[in-house]
């Protein structure tokens, strides 16, 4: 003989991954890192953009990427011509990068020395917004040859993310791109937002860009300073 | 296509309801919460939900109910209330402001599941139920 039992169970769908996520973000707590998750549509430049980062901001702070693709390491080997330890996470049949997947590289040597940390997830403006990995910042780009209704297209990545920089600037006048009404849709739909415009052909903008992450790098370890001492005065 | 992820991890949920039971307890239906902020597409939920759920122990017979949530939002320049859409680019009709705070919308959750249990399952655990009574 059976019976039903209703089990009422709230409980979300992702709870796994998030708390894989808060793992990684401890993680890198004290690893003193800043970590960065950069998304965009594939090839709106996120790989062009670190190459051009590391080669103006050499010196600025130090560095270790984590590359995300389905398949190849194309990308880790431009970063690392560049000087920069980089990890490759090929994600198969898989279009995102999860935590369980970051986890895996917590204990790299290259990690511990960084004071930022990278994470370049896999092409795509769907699935990666819906996986946090531990980041401290969320970073979507979106390149001027996409459009600019693609804020509207794609609302759910670029309402959970800090930071949208438009790509490939230096092609501006040559696209119906209008960085202004792209910026309008971003804000409607994430007012706490920041935008910024890059080439990181030309190198325009990058210096901004790269006086925002030492600002954020510099923002996180006054964070960690300020949480230490009130654990101190706690005890 | 994360879609299949989010299939799989229902399914986990499922299962770990069922093992806290026993081995004896099955699932009837499982009902789930996607908002519109997210991104999910029920369909391809459904159909990567049937074709795995013979996997995990218990679920081969477990229904999948989905409702959708809608997105409402507060504006940020007027605080009116309404549902931020892709046709008015997520803005107020009213003011035509962006959103200022979404109060739903956001949710990718497991709300109920409906298992079934054998008797004496059942009875062992009235028993220990009086058990946890008696030391009280």
């Amino acid at each position: 003989m059976h019976e039903s039992a209703d089990e009422h169970a709230l409980e979300r769908i992702l709870g796994k991954n998030e708390e894989m996520a808060d793992h990684n973000r401890e993680h890198f707590r004290r690893l003193k890192a800043c970590t960065f998750n950069i998304m965009s549509a594939p090839g709106a430049g996120k790989t062009s953009l670190l190459e051009t980062t590391f080669r103006l901001g050499k010196g600025k702070f130090t560095s270790c990427v984590i590359e995300g693709d389905m398949v190849g390491n194309l990308d880790a080997d431009r970063i690392r011509k560049v000087g920069i330890p980089v990890h490759q996470i090929s994600t198969g049949r898989s279009c995102h990068l999860d935590a369980q997947m970051i986890a895996r590289l917590l204990h790299v040597e290259e990690m511990e020395k960084a004071e930022a940390i990278f994470i370049e997830n896999v092409g795509n403006l769907v699935c990666p917004a819906e996986f946090p990995l531990g980041e401290h910042r969320r970073i979507v780009l979106l390149s001027v040859t996409e459009g600019d209704d693609k804020p509207i297209k794609y609302p759910v990545i670029f309402r959970n993310c800090d930071l949208v920089i438009f790509t490939k600037c230096d092609l501006l006048e040559h696209v119906d791109f209008n960085i202004s009404e792209a910026t309008k849709h971003i804000e409607a739909i994430n007012p706490n937002v920041k935008t910024m415009q890059v080439s990181a052909k030309t190198g325009y903008g990058v210096e901004k860009w790269i006086a925002w992450l030492v600002s954020e790098i510099a923002g996180y370890q006054q964070h960690l300073k300020h949480e230490k001492h009130v654990h101190h005065t706690a005890h | 296509m994360h879609e299949a992820a989010i299939a799989k991890s229902i399914l986990e949920i499922v299962g770990q309801r069922l093992q806290s039971l026993g081995t004896a307890a099955s699932a009837q239906s499982v009902e789930v919460l996607f908002g519109e902020f997210r991104n999910v597409d029920a369909e391809s939920v459904s159909f990567a939900f049937d074709n795995m759920k013979a996997l995990f122990p218990g679920c081969l017979n477990c229904q999948l109910s989905i409702n959708t949530i809608h997105a409402s939002a507060r504006c940020k320049d007027s605080e009116h209330l309404y549902r931020p859409q892709a046709e008015n680019a997520y803005r107020c009709p009213s003011c035509g402001s962006g959103i200022g705070k979404l109060f739903q919308g956001e949710e990718l959750d497991v709300v109920n599941v409906i298992v079934e249990v054998d008797t004496p399952l059942k009875e062992k655990r009235q028993h220990a139920r009086v058990g946890r009574r008696a030391r009280a």
